[in-house]
């Protein structure tokens, strides 16, 4: 493999579809030597599954990846490493139980200089000096930081002969300092004539730290190879969020709002990894409200919806509803406050897949003992089952039916039948629209507001700006494990956009 | 423009997929036995004659197939019960000798009124064997212990207990074997006049329904399906997990221990080494061939008492070893693995992006 | 004193077949794969150990063969997990029930026949040391083979690059991968080599140890071998440890009996197990540290994202 830099990287036309899904349409844009190229998009816009293909994850259906003027195939993870193409992942690929100079023996496939320990660690110490950057190549990655893994990674990317080098959010688990010094060491990179492709959703990254930028909405590349020098952060927000026309707002029928229903303070809680997810996290919800949570997936949503449905232990914080302190309740023992969760992963989450859609319409009644305390009859679930369909209006869905077989829409109709039931108070509802259809999506938010229209409350944690703006009586933004911030539901999109990506 | 191969779960499989692919497994299976019997030296044209005929539709054959079979179904009810909530219990053969010995232990000790003692000696068997699979629950509960490897090590912790009853209290001294002494007439279960088949069979066809009752109708029932299903959304759905499946698996160990008292009570009338060959593993290729229902455990057993019923004339005739029933429930096994392969996954045809 | 050196003596024949069980079901484990099927291949090394030797007279060749037919077997069980993604503890009790029925259904013809296998060698003034003379100098080469091959498998594992690649895929198949590592691969090699251990340790005890071939050989070790595992931390030095510790205490009960002490046997004969099961739960609190990470994940790039 030719260790001269590169010149130009060309990706054009890049398609990808899974199923029925296009995650990419004819997506690209350009790197050049010694460059910096942001790449910015939402959660879903394509720019992983883009990734995905110049690291040879995944094949494109359509279009061309062009290297220094030669079209060049990737097919597999190996390909792009001849290619000198190499990416640092949001979510580390080291062998925890190894060390660092260990993780790059075991990827110097085709260096037999690294193959040795001793030459490997000096390879990856005199990397990182280059960089500015300290590492210890004879550590146990178990043992590093996050930020050290970060390191290591990226030094032993670099070693391993990469010219082309990908960042995923780099910045994302990361401090101010910690930040900056990487963003630093990026810069240092380029100076050398490497090329950097920053993902990012940072705008003061963008602006600050980039040469040019591209931006991905829905697939589709909406701008590309834009010259960040005169460009402000503002004019690439509105780009990324695009002309999202104010939305057909619904407001809450009752009105004024209520009595508290939901309050929860100090709320902190960790993933099972030890990492905090929430962090001192504050949320009132009032009667006839729906309250939505808007941010970037990943940032501690899922983890915030167990804590509050008591699947998550929390380490601190109290939780009210209703009147009454739940703090230490059970889930069985939430429930019969009224409390409901329509989980984000349905599949995982809310359906047993491999059951009958009669036993999944009756799950939780069942579990709480209203279809009786000992003996349930089957007969009598089967005719619930089949007037919830009806009433529903569930297709392609009968009782003795199995749940796999239902689509999207209807199968999240099913989970909705079954959570917002007469005794639903609040409900908690966790992207409840993700992968559906206009036509779901409106039968879905008609769901959620009934239920405030009855005098219950909804908190919404959605990716999608819209639908949190067209449902929400209040919006709040959550951004690393924390609410950064609270804005009335009238908000703009950029209004919201500036809390949820400018973060710190 | 070459041609790529990918292989590519599949996300939804069709009913008919799932059943041809599983009919498919059991063929392959069973051509494959067959082709090992006549290798051995069964003549084909017997074949039919050993393992369906006279199994099945000979009286005797059938008396002896079904007597078989009073054990064999609660062994794969044990299995069903315990792989449906993914716990593995590989210790079925252990299971069923602390039934047997605990069944003998209220024989021995005269516990209980002799009219209705036999009833004593079936409960003490389900405790035994109740007991038995606690153990492996407990050390995984509270320290982690993997029951897969626990289950069997009770097992042969078990067939030490039983080998230490057997050569020592409770020797009978009128024999010259190792056993131990027979059981009294009241604590024997009746005979049904039909070979050796006794009223234990009944008990086991009662366990089934019983069991199937309770998984149907019962809120318990449907709350282990759910967790067997997905345990995410049964937590979530504010099911007791923990203790769904402490029950369920407390409930296997207590089938288990009650083939172990049937075969006391029903068929030897006394304690011997001999009892539950290979239970374990032929418990669970019931239960993975039944799908883990408890309806078809029924049939399913009966068919496998059916093959260990002819293994035992092919020994006879034919040399063969009990080995070679177990050979056989291997390879049905395998081929079912194998063949569910072609349910579970598709294999893409991809074209080179051309350069 | 002689009892001791007795007892010494006799701990090989026990340790032996169980350790290299464990070093066939450490290399299976170390790239993710729980394998079930050790009973299997060591009973059809033990037959094919056995029958070979009967019928060529060289105990080498039959130990040899009993290695390849557990290789085959071993192949079978990655095959079906390895390629075609079946659940591993079925497809290993699968592979299990065929190895034992298939040792005894070929075998049936060559039970209790006994033949000169493979003896120690003559080792005059060496053999007659007090104490470990007979522990270290009276045991056939097959227990110095297994010896060389504890020190050959932790060399490769701990202190070359491959070994780097093949642990790197029961840690983290998916790095492993991205690095250009063949996870079914190296899942395959790891079943082959599982299975050949596994056969050689049953031909141990057929060719070196008991001379014939009977019914149930195996007797169980195929397991206790899989609970040593956990005990040996997945590290070959300490499977060699563990093996002895466990002979020692399964062999005592035989040294007490033949010297005529009123031991309760079959009280005893728990013991081995107990001992197994007391060790798996003290391994088990710190397991986490030492298992493999990614041990029982079935591995599927297009899974991944």
């Amino acid at each position: 493999m030719s260790q001269a830099d590169f010149q130009t990287l060309h990706l054009r036309g890049l398609c990808k579809r899974f199923g029925e899904r296009t995650v990419l349409d004819n997506a690209g844009f350009e790197l050049n030597s010694g460059e910096v190229h942001a790449l910015l998009g939402e959660n879903g816009a394509g720019k992983s599954t883009l990734m995905n293909l110049l690291t040879g994850v995944y094949v494109p259906d359509q279009g061309e990846i062009v290297l220094d003027g030669q079209p060049c195939s990737i097919r597999k993870p190996a390909d792009a490493t001849a290619h000198g193409i190499g990416m640092v992942h949001q979510h580390y690929r080291l062998v925890e139980r190894f060390s660092v100079a260990e993780n790059l023996i075991l990827a110097a496939d085709r260096v037999p200089e690294l193959q040795r320990l001793s030459v490997a660690a000096k390879t990856l110490q005199t990397t990182a000096e280059q960089l500015g950057l300290t590492l210890d190549p004879y550590a146990r990655v178990a043992d590093l930081s996050v930020a050290e893994r970060q390191r290591a990674e990226i030094c032993k990317v670099l070693a391993l002969g990469a010219r082309i080098l990908i960042l995923d959010e780099p910045t994302a688990v990361l401090t101010d300092a910690e930040s900056a010094s990487l963003l630093a060491a990026i810069q240092r990179m380029a100076n050398t004539g490497k090329g950097v492709i920053l993902i990012t959703h940072k705008l003061r990254e963008v602006v600050g730290h980039s040469d040019r930028v591209t931006i991905l909405r829905q697939g589709k590349t909406v701008a590309s190879n834009l010259s960040t020098g005169s460009l402000t952060q503002a004019q690439i927000a509105h780009l990324m969020m695009g002309d999202v026309a104010a939305p057909q707002r619904q407001p809450s029928n009752l009105q004024p709002h209520g009595a508290d229903l939901l309050v929860a303070v100090g709320l902190n809680a960790s993933r099972n990894d030890g990492s905090t997810a929430v962090s001192d996290v504050a949320i009132r919800l009032r009667r006839g409200e729906i309250v939505g949570v808007a941010g970037v997936g990943g940032h501690g949503q899922a983890q915030l919806c167990e804590a509050l449905m008591g699947l998550l232990p929390v380490d601190s914080g109290s939780l009210q509803l209703d009147g009454f302190s739940i703090s230490n309740s059970s889930v069985s023992q939430r429930r019969g406050y009224g409390l409901r969760y329509i989980p984000a992963d349905r599949a995982a989450n809310a359906l047993a897949l491999e059951l009958p859609v009669s036993d999944n319409l009756a799950l939780t009644q069942v579990a709480s003992g209203r279809k009786g305390r000992l003996w349930i009859s089957p007969k009598g679930l089967s005719q619930d089952a089949q007037k919830a369909i009806t009433e529903h209006r569930i297709t392609g869905a009968s009782p003795q039916g199995v749940t796999r077989l239902l689509s999207g829409g209807n199968a999240q109709k099913l989970v909705l039948a079954r959570e917002l039931d007469q005794d639903c108070v609040v409900a908690i509802a966790h992207s409840p629209t993700r992968g559906l259809d206009v036509k779901s999506c409106g039968t879905v938010h008609a769901a959620l507001r009934e239920l405030t229209s009855r005098g219950g409350a909804v908190l919404l944690i959605s990716e999608d700006l819209e639908e949190i703006m067209t449902l929400s009586d209040r919006i709040l933004v959550m951004n690393a494990g924390r609410i950064t911030g609270e804005l009335p539901g009238t908000a703009s999109a950029n209004e919201i956009g500036a809390l949820m990506i400018g973060g710190h | 423009m070459a041609v790529q191969f990918a292989l590519q779960r599949r996300l939804d499989i069709s009913f008919l997929r799932s059943s041809l692919t599983f009919a498919a497994g059991l063929l392959l299976g069973g051509v494959l036995c067959v082709a090992l019997l006549v290798q051995a030296g069964v003549p084909a044209d017997m074949l039919f004659e050993d393992l369906v005929w006279q199994v099945f539709f000979q009286t005797d054959g059938l008396a002896q197939t079904l007597t078989l079979s009073i054990p064999l179904i609660l062994a794969g009810l044990s299995a069903a019960l315990a792989l449906r909530v993914k716990f593995w219990n590989i210790g079925i053969e252990g299971q069923l000798w602390l039934g047997a010995i605990a069944a003998m232990a209220v024989s021995i000790n005269g516990i209980g009124g002799e009219s209705y003692r036999w009833v004593l000696m079936l409960l003490a068997a389900m405790a035994g064997g109740a007991v038995w699979i606690a153990i492996p629950l407990w050390l995984k509960e509270r320290f982690h212990a993997s029951e897969l490897v626990v289950t069997l090590l009770l097992t042969n912790v078990a067939y030490q207990l039983l080998q230490h009853l057997l050569f020592g209290v409770w020797r009978d001294p009128t024999q010259s074997f190792p056993i131990s002494p027979a059981i009294t007439a009241s604590e024997r279960l009746t005979k049904l006049g039909f070979g050796n088949l006794h009223t234990g069979l009944f008990v086991s066809i009662g366990m089934v329904l019983l069991v199937m009752w309770i998984m149907e109708r019962s809120r318990f029932g449907f709350q282990s399906r759910v967790l067997g299903a997905n345990r995410r959304v049964a937590e979530a759905s504010g099911i007791a997990v923990g203790t769904t499946l402490v029950v369920m698996v407390l409930l296997s160990g207590a089938m288990a221990g009650l083939a172990g008292g049937l075969l006391v009570a029903g068929t030897e009338y006394r304690l011997t080494q001999h009892l539950g060959w290979n239970m374990t593993f032929s418990g669970i290729v019931i239960a993975f061939i039944a799908r883990f229902r408890p309806f078809w455990v029924l049939p399913v057993a009966v068919v496998l008492a059916g093959v260990y019923n002819a293994g035992a004339s092919l020994k006879v005739f034919y040399g063969l070893t009990e080995a070679t029933v177990l050979l056989m429930q291997g390879i049905v096994l395998l081929s079912l693995l194998w063949c569910q392969f072609m349910a579970a996954f598709r294999i893409d045809r991809r074209k080179e992006v051309t350069v | 004193m002689s009892f001791v050196a007795f007892w010494l003596a006799s701990i090989p024949v026990s340790a032996l077949p169980l350790l290299l069980a464990c070093l066939g079901l450490i290399l299976s484990e170390r790239t993710g794969v729980v394998n079930l099927g050790a009973e299997g291949y060591m009973a059809v090394g033990a037959m094919t150990g056995a029958v070979v030797t009967l019928l060529s007279g060289s105990p080498w060749l039959g130990a040899g063969a009993g290695l390849l037919a557990g290789g085959g077997l071993g192949l079978l069980f990655a095959l079906s997990v390895a390629v075609l993604k079946a659940d591993q503890i079925l497809s290993g009790l699968a592979v299990m029930a065929i190895g034992l029925g298939l040792s005894g259904f070929i075998g049936r013809h060559w039970v209790h026949q006994p033949f000169e296998g493979m003896n120690a060698p003559d080792l005059p003034g060496l053999q007659q040391l007090p104490l470990l003379g007979g522990l270290l100098f009276k045991q056939p080469l097959l227990a110095w083979v297994s010896i060389l091959l504890v020190i050959l498998i932790a060399w490769v594992l701990h202190k070359t690059r491959f070994g780097l690649r093949f642990t790197a895929v029961g840690e983290d198949p998916a790095a492993a991968d991205n690095a250009g590592v063949s996870v079914p691969g190296m899942q395959v090699l790891a079943g082959i080599l599982c299975g050949a251990l596994c056969g050689l340790g049953g031909a141990y005890l057929s060719v070196a140890s008991a001379h014939v071939w009977v019914d149930n050989m195996v007797a169980g070790r195929g397991w206790i071998a899989l609970a040593l595992v956990v005990f040996a931390r997945w590290r070959p030095g300490r499977a060699l440890i563990g093996a002895l510790l466990f002979g020692a205490v399964d062999m005592l009960l035989p040294r007490l009996q033949a010297q005529g002490l009123p031991v309760p046997v079959y009280l005893m004969g728990m013991l081995p197990y107990l001992l197994t099961i007391l060790v798996l739960v003290l391994a088990a609190r710190s397991r986490y540290r030492d298992e493999p990470a990614a041990l029982g994940v079935t591995y599927l790039r297009q899974d991944r994202h």
